[in-house]
């Protein structure tokens, strides 16, 4: 773990908790982006297109209220992250590849252990300052400081020094230099390949922070009612809990803004439909189930694009302790390869997928999300793609073992004892989850496997899961992956986040080449080759049913043009426009 | 009289002690907390969790932080929110406004209601209208708030569009100007209107009957007798004699109010006290959800207290013990 | 009009009737209470009888499997009120949420009316210390928000003990303060009387006194109380099952059917799966409340209509 806690980060976990995140993605740190070029087929906006117009209001829906934490160092929850993008962007963007891409700075490395940024010059701060390197210095520093309550050290620990400053030994951070302000050189403690993607990205204005203490920044009026950013918008006014406005922000350093205000609501998930039909709203972010509510709609358009989440059903097949950083134990009950497998073969993931996601989700066969760079493509890399084959399980389980000896209408396991799988599954208000995980068990009883559903209140469930429980035996999941792709923080045997507890030496081997400086260098196709060798190896050893990837999905009125969409999010607010 | 309220006041305390441990037990027996449920920990390390529980003094034992809570509280510390990392304080005085409104609104519509239809039903009694107001009422009665106010949202916002079907304001208009206020009544008036359905229906029924009831007193058949118009007996007499018994009900209203708003601010996404209690539970925000139910076991607590003293107040004969 | 019936009474020669008679026949003689009782008796049997007749009420009699392939379908002739988001036929789910929600409704009550007449009389007839502690503890519990602690507690108990008992439990427990009120109001008034005074001079237990001679007459007032207390118990389920913290969503019951409501498509695109359990909870405490109105005309000596 301590080698490898700086990597963790790299995960964006989403639990996908409630009924209200079900439609967050992956879609984190990046929706800032703004010269996304790749369009996802639907994503031209066929209504408004032609020249974009000055003027006018959108208003920008949001189905949950944000917590009020409007800073990008502070926030918990995605929807404060959606606010905050519509004001504050990133100096570093990501685009349709998820490679990063100069926005405010730009860099220039030799050994991916030292960087050199350079910023953009005239870059004005809401209030008129201007944006210079120390307010990013001052960001690293709020960051590592010990007094900081938020979550988000991690991104400014590989910076060489951050620990010492974190731990008071050191009144700056060793690894930060400023050149001038407008460049500055960051060495990080080792040469990694993934160093500039892990880095911090976002500057707090000094001018505005810099006498508050860190530990009060976070209720301060600054974060929670007047934020300011460097975006095309800037924060009018937030009634809290319901709604927020923006204006646009003259001095934006990247060119003109169309819209002349954005208008943030608040809408209750049940409303959204009529919202959307009545006009109230131009933009929002869809769960797929509104989806095919919204599609009759003449004067709403959908767009899709890939996000960076999927769901799958996880086995307990050990026991970790996390003092150690080790699995200690190995649990009999799911060992059996050729069980797992035939309960994915016995799994309808096409008709699951499409009966719980509305065609808004595709299956998967692998636990990389396919708009990753070094994803495996299924019939290249000969990925097994497991379809519905119901027979070919109960073969399988035949042959494994697992018969039906007491005439009871269920298979017993090889022993001749009862053989009963549990399945797990988060309960939150949304009635749908009882009835999709339900559906799962159901595929298993057609194959013979007696199953069983627990439902277990949200709040505990990651942690049963977590602390390997032992009534948590099989239980669903979601994990949503950040811009990195790699996957170790969530596989590897020495990771909390390897929830099956999978410990297969060969395939940690993998992963760890694949970010091994000396091995690949900086040859992308040389670590792509790796993860898919990885890719492979669980795709046969189905240490978790693959179920699906999710679409982000996004309505919007016919009015509003000038969007694009892709994996690394939206563009630009400043592009959006509207038709009267 | 004010030796009676000194006494009650007085007998409060001892309540709100046990209330406080009563709330302290519970919420220390919610399964999870607030970190255990994190909803969206996107770089969120287990170290920052276990470090954040430290922090937040989830390892002290149970009477330590029983009596680090109750101090604080007592001091109008009511601990920082674990969702909203502000004191708990700013987030409930936030939302204090919002809830006031709509229950000031609803007070307001069912007592003008209920004296329109009370007043006409008690004159005209047996006649179509009285049964008219009377099924009315019935149905008021009879259907659970939660459902009139999905039937409400259903037909009045999506159908008939007439008014919103969430929020507490249109944040276009200027804050202060009269739009602003229109714009706040626009988005009240339907919440207000299931939240005092039932409350409408037992006083037009009371009302009604008092009436009727006052109607054949003596003092009534004496102003006839004496010549005093019909409407006037009504309006003055009679209406004096019923109202005053109404006012004694604004106590239990205030308690009815509390639970009432729970619901349906939550489904007309109305932002107030009920709102935050819910999201508090859900998301095992246990500063907010502790200081949250005794804020409103002491309204409860209160209001019982005011219909009380109000029935003392309104009929002497009351004993007062 | 008073003299009429007694009259009309007189004229047969039969020996008077009993209280309990003249109640059953001013009851009888409610059209509205009446209507009402065969409404409940009907929901009763349908919800009782769910299991029976299921599998002529739709293709898809088991209301507990997921039907991926029938879902959302509208009202039809093989479904009569359509299918719900999972699959599952409206109609049977309704007869299945009777039985859950009637359940629910009528253990809370039993629990409320048993606690609340145990805690009232004892308080009402002992007096002195006994009432001062039970009524503090009444006003204690009476104080508590319901909804708020309702929401907490079930919050704890969920999944420690089977869900549906534990909303039963706790939501008996919390309400029955209203009623020990009101029983030792009424037991405070009967007491005085001089039979009771004459039953324990004769050297009756106080309980048999309570129980013979104190709870017969106040009995009245208990049967109307349980009535409204049922129609309440029922629409606590509904409510709390509709905010989420009510039965399990995997049993159906009125409430968690309506909770469909709270979906994003489900309020406005598909109102035949919210509107049924609407409607049939509203029309169930509609009728509760007549009969209770019913029961209280006719229990009262003094009405004679």
């Amino acid at each position: 773990m301590k080698k490898n806690k700086s990597l963790l980060w790299l995960f964006a976990m989403i639990l996908v908790v409630s009924a209200f995140l079900a439609a967050c993605g992956g879609d984190d740190g990046d929706t800032g982006s703004k010269d996304s070029k790749k369009e996802d087929g639907t994503t031209e906006d066929k209504a408004a297109d032609g020249e974009p117009q000055k003027g006018g209001t959108l208003v920008y829906g949001i189905d949950a209220p944000p917590e009020g934490l409007f800073s990008t160092a502070f926030y918990g929850i995605q929807t404060d992250f959606d606010v905050i993008s519509l004001f504050d962007e990133s100096l570093i963007n990501y685009n349709e590849n998820l490679e990063p891409e100069p926005n405010v700075a730009s860099w220039t490395t030799e050994d991916n252990k030292v960087f050199n940024f350079k910023f953009e010059e005239g870059v004005k701060w809401h209030n008129g300052e201007e944006l210079t390197v120390n307010d990013w210095v001052f960001a690293f520093e709020t960051l590592a400081d010990p007094d900081y309550d938020g979550p988000r050290y991690t991104n400014v620990q590989t910076i060489e020094g951050a620990e010492a400053y974190r731990n008071g030994e050191a009144d700056t951070i060793s690894g930060v230099e400023v050149i001038n302000d407008y460049e500055v050189k960051i060495t990080f403690d080792e040469a990694r390949v993934n160093n500039l993607t892990n880095l911090w990205s976002y500057p707090l204005p000094e001018s505005v922070l810099g006498d508050v203490p860190v530990a009060e920044m976070s209720a301060s009026e600054w974060v929670r009612s007047t934020p300011i950013g460097i975006g095309p918008f800037k924060v009018d006014k937030i009634v809290p809990g319901e709604s927020v406005e923006f204006s646009r922000f003259d001095e934006y350093w990247n060119g003109d803004v169309n819209l002349d205000k954005i208008v943030l609501r608040v809408i209750d998930n049940s409303s959204v439909v009529g919202a959307l039909q009545n006009g109230d709203i131009d933009m929002i972010s869809l769960q797929p189930v509104s989806g095919p509510e919204v599609e009759p709609l003449e004067n709403v358009e959908i767009v899709t694009y890939p996000g960076l989440s999927y769901y799958y059903v996880g086995f307990k097949l050990g026991k970790f302790d996390n003092a150690t950083q080790t699995i200690t134990e190995e649990l009999p009950k799911y060992q059996s390869k050729e069980l797992r497998q035939a309960m994915m073969y016995a799994i309808n993931r096409q008709e699951w997928v499409d009966a719980f996601f509305f065609g808004y989700a595709n299956v998967v066969n692998k636990p990389v999300p396919t708009s990753h760079w070094n994803a495996a493509d299924d019939a290249e890399a000969d990925l097994n793609t497991y379809e519905y084959d119901p027979e070919k399980a109960k073969e399988m389980l035949d042959a494994a073992g697992y018969v039906d000896i007491n005439d009871d209408g269920f298979r017993e396991d090889p022993n001749g004892d009862e053989f009963v799988v549990k399945f797990s599954h988060y309960a939150t208000g949304n009635p749908t989850f009882e009835s999709r995980a339900q559906a799962i068990t159901q595929y298993w009883e057609e194959v013979g496997i007696k199953s069983e559903l627990e439902m277990v209140e949200v709040n505990l469930y990651y942690d049963m899961i977590e602390k390997d429980d032992p009534s948590i035996e099989t239980f669903f999941g979601g994990w949503g992956t950040g811009t990195d792709p790699d996957p170790s923080g969530l596989w590897k045997a020495d990771q909390l986040w390897n929830y099956p507890r999978y410990n297969n030496p060969e395939a940690d081997q993998l992963l760890d080449d694949a970010l091994n400086i000396d091995i690949v260098g900086t040859d992308q196709q040389k670590r792509a080759d790796l993860y898919i060798e990885w890719q492979k190896i669980v795709n046969e050893e189905v240490p978790m049913l693959y179920i699906a990837e999710l679409e982000e999905i996004v309505a919007m009125n016919e009015r509003v043009g000038g969007t694009e969409f892709d994996v690394s999010g939206s563009n630009s607010p400043a592009e959006w426009f509207v038709t009267e | 009289m004010l030796k009676y309220t000194i006494r009650r006041l007085l007998g409060m305390i001892p309540m709100l002690i046990l209330i406080s441990i009563v709330v302290f037990t519970l919420a220390k027996l919610m399964p999870g907390d607030s970190l255990s449920g994190e909803i969206d920990p996107l770089n969120t390390n287990p170290e920052y969790i276990a470090e954040m529980r430290e922090k937040l003094g989830y390892n002290e034992p149970l009477p330590v932080q029983y009596f680090d809570w109750i101090t604080g509280f007592l001091q109008g510390d009511f601990g920082k929110s674990t969702r909203f990392k502000v004191p708990v304080a700013d987030v409930i005085i936030e939302k204090i406004p919002n809830t006031l409104f709509l229950g000031v609104m609803s007070l307001l519509i069912t007592y003008i209601l209920a004296f329109l239809m009370g007043m006409y039903s008690g004159r005209k009694p047996y006649t179509i209208g009285d049964n008219a107001i009377a099924g009315v009422n019935y149905i008021m009665l009879a259907i659970p708030s939660f459902v009139a106010a999905v039937f409400a949202i259903y037909f009045f916002s999506f159908h008939l569009n007439w008014f919103p079907f969430g929020g507490s304001v249109d944040i276009l208009v200027e804050e202060g100007t009269l739009d602003y206020w229109f714009s706040r009544l626009h988005h009240v008036l339907l919440p207000a209107l299931v939240l005092g359905a039932m409350s409408t229906a037992s006083y037009t029924q009371f009302l009604r009957n008092d009436i009727i009831e006052n109607s054949r007193k003596d003092f009534v058949r004496t102003a006839r007798a004496k010549g005093t118009p019909l409407k006037k007996i009504y309006n003055v007499h009679i209406l004096r004699n019923s109202i005053i018994p109404l006012v004694t009900f604004l106590g239990f209203d205030f308690a009815a109010l509390i639970g009432g708003a729970i619901i349906t601010e939550t489904i007309f996404t109305y932002p107030g006290i009920g709102q935050l209690f819910l999201d508090s539970v859900t998301s095992r925000d246990y500063p907010t959800l502790m200081a949250l139910t005794m804020l409103l076991s002491f309204l409860t607590l209160a209001g019982n207290l005011i219909a009380d003293i109000l029935y003392g107040i309104v009929d002497p004969r009351i004993r007062l013990d | 009009m008073a003299s009429t019936t007694t009259i009309s009474q007189q004229k047969k020669p039969e020996r008077s009737l009993s209280p309990w008679q003249i109640a059953r026949k001013k009851f009888l003689r409610n059209k509205l209470a009446m209507a009402s009782s065969i409404f409940i008796l009907l929901v009763t049997i349908m919800s009782l009888s769910a299991p029976f007749v299921a599998n002529f009420l739709s293709p898809l009699p088991d209301v507990t499997k997921v039907n991926i392939g029938s879902m959302n379908i509208q009202p039809n002739g093989e479904h009569l009120l359509g299918t719900d988001k999972s699959g599952r036929d409206v109609l049977t789910r309704l007869f299945y949420g009777g039985r859950i929600s009637l359940l629910v409704g009528f253990s809370a009550t039993l629990i409320v009316v048993t606690l609340g007449t145990l805690v009232g009389s004892i308080a009402g007839f002992f007096g002195g210390m006994v009432d001062n502690i039970l009524m503090r503890f009444t006003d204690f519990v009476l104080n508590f928000p319901f909804l708020v602690f309702v929401i907490v507690l079930n919050t704890i108990l969920y999944g420690i003990v089977d869900g549906l008992w534990v909303l039963i439990l706790v939501i008996g427990v919390l309400s029955w303060g209203g009623v020990a009120r009101l029983v030792r109001s009424k037991v405070l008034a009967e007491k005085e009387n001089e039979y009771i005074l004459a039953a324990l001079s004769i050297g009756c237990s106080p309980w048999k006194v309570i129980r013979k001679h104190l709870l017969p007459n106040v009995m009245s007032t208990i049967i109307v109380q349980a009535t409204l207390i049922f129609a309440s118990m029922i629409v606590a389920e509904a409510a709390l099952s509709y905010l989420g913290f009510g039965v399990p969503q995997a049993t159906p019951s009125w409430g968690n059917m309506l909770s469909s409501a709270n979906e994003p498509d489900v309020l406005q695109g598909k109102p035949w799966i919210w509107m049924p359990p609407a409607f049939i909870i509203t029309l169930t405490i509609l009728s509760i409340n007549f009969i209770g109105e019913g029961l209280k005309d006719a229990l009262n000596p003094k009405s004679l209509r």
